[in-house]
């Protein structure tokens, strides 16, 4: 940051010695403003996992901005996974928990967090319509309450395991 | 002159008021009818499957005094907007219908190969060749497959030495799977050396199982 103490670099003629002074810690603190959101965002925007496979329509809904996802798209943490009438998806995570969602689908990743030392981590995805296989991985099977799967009337708690679960509407 | 013209003007606000009752009564009903059926058609149904590893395993339905345990193959639930879990006994071809296509989506496993080498060098042993093998032709059925090639050493030698010699083992694995014209999303290939034995030994003892590298495919 010691570069930064000499911004602007090129000095401003028809500045006055306060305005320039002013305009200085106003660029200092834009700089440190933009450098803290950076930083925000790139520790919130990790990789948790990869589409390994996209048959129909699959949609990646990402910060509002839904974008058509293909096999060895990276997915992250809030990322929203939806299918059309014909789509179906499957998603690998870094600690190995495997999840597909089938036609009509609407799957939000809404929490992951992942320790591939310790394998400590937290996985919450939140079925909102549609079919979802689940494979749990490496999270569920360090700690019996730290994945789950939210639909819009229950909670299931994962205990290393197999399962599938449908929300109909 | 006043009770004259007010009268009329009284039935028609009343004849008015009874039109906005009915109007609201009617979109009541209909809004009823809008919001509250398909809210209490909403429904979650579960189903646990058999596990690949054949472990024990369970799910838990709902929580608090209403939780329920699924721990058996094609245990079933099912939770309505009320959130009570009821229990259900679906067929295997049932569920088979209903979870087809996510299912028929699930990606593959991921696994993990280990090739063994030859004292001192980057040469595979012969009998590792079918690993390779198999190997190769489950990265090349793989869709947008991640590759992680982990080189190990036994203890002999010196750190140094071992480090660079596990790094040149896993290199050359990785070399073999660009070849073969593997289009792998991630692909990478680190040493650890002599750090992270199969088999515990003391310093300096030769180790065959030790020397060699890990792929995983993810």
């Amino acid at each position: 940051m010691g570069g930064l103490v000499q911004w602007p670099p090129v000095k401003l003629p028809s500045c006055k010695v306060e305005v320039s002074h002013f305009m200085n810690s106003c660029y200092r603190t834009l700089i440190a403003l933009v450098g803290f959101l950076i930083v925000l965002t790139a520790a919130a925007r990790a990789d948790i996992g990869q589409i390994k496979n996209v048959s129909g329509e699959v949609f990646l809904l990402r910060q509002n901005v839904q974008l058509p996802a293909k096999p060895g798209d990276l997915v992250q943490q809030s990322d929203v996974l939806i299918t059309g009438a014909n789509g179906a998806v499957g998603v690998t995570f870094i600690d190995s928990s495997r999840l597909s969602a089938g036609p009509n689908s609407r799957v939000e990743l809404k929490q992951f967090r992942f320790d591939p030392t310790t394998h400590d981590g937290e996985f919450v995805t939140h079925v909102q319509r549609g079919t979802l296989a689940v494979v749990s991985g490496q999270i569920a099977k360090r700690s019996p309450d730290a994945m789950k799967v939210k639909t819009p009337t229950t909670i299931l708690g994962v205990r290393g395991t197999t399962f599938a679960v449908k929300v109909e509407e | 002159m006043k009770s004259k013209s007010l009268r009329p003007a009284r039935r028609w606000i009343v004849r008015q008021l009874r039109n906005v009752l009915w109007v609201s009564a009617a979109c009541a009903f209909f809004a009823g009818c809008a919001t509250v059926k398909p809210a209490s058609k909403v429904n979650t149904y579960v189903v646990l499957l058999p596990e690949e590893s054949g472990a024990r395993a369970a799910l838990i339905v709902g929580d608090g005094a209403n939780a329920l345990t699924l721990d058996r193959p094609f245990n079933a639930a099912s939770v309505d907007s009320a959130g009570k879990p009821e229990r259900k006994s679906p067929t295997a071809a049932e569920t088979d219908k209903i979870f087809a296509a996510a299912l028929a989506a699930q990606p593959p496993k991921p696994i993990s190969f280990t090739l063994y080498f030859e004292t001192n060098s980057t040469q595979i042993t012969p009998g590792s060749r079918p690993q390779l093998e198999a190997l190769m032709a489950d990265a090349a059925r793989r869709q947008a497959v991640e590759v992680q090639v982990t080189g190990h050493t036994d203890r002999v030698g010196s750190d140094a030495d071992n480090d660079r010699l596990s790094l040149q083992r896993a290199e050359s694995v990785r070399s073999m799977l660009v070849q073969t014209g593997i289009k792998a999303t991630f692909i990478r290939a680190v040493g650890r050396g002599e750090r992270e034995s199969l088999v515990p030994t003391a310093d300096e003892q030769p180790e065959a199982r030790n020397r060699r590298v890990e792929v995983i495919l993810r």
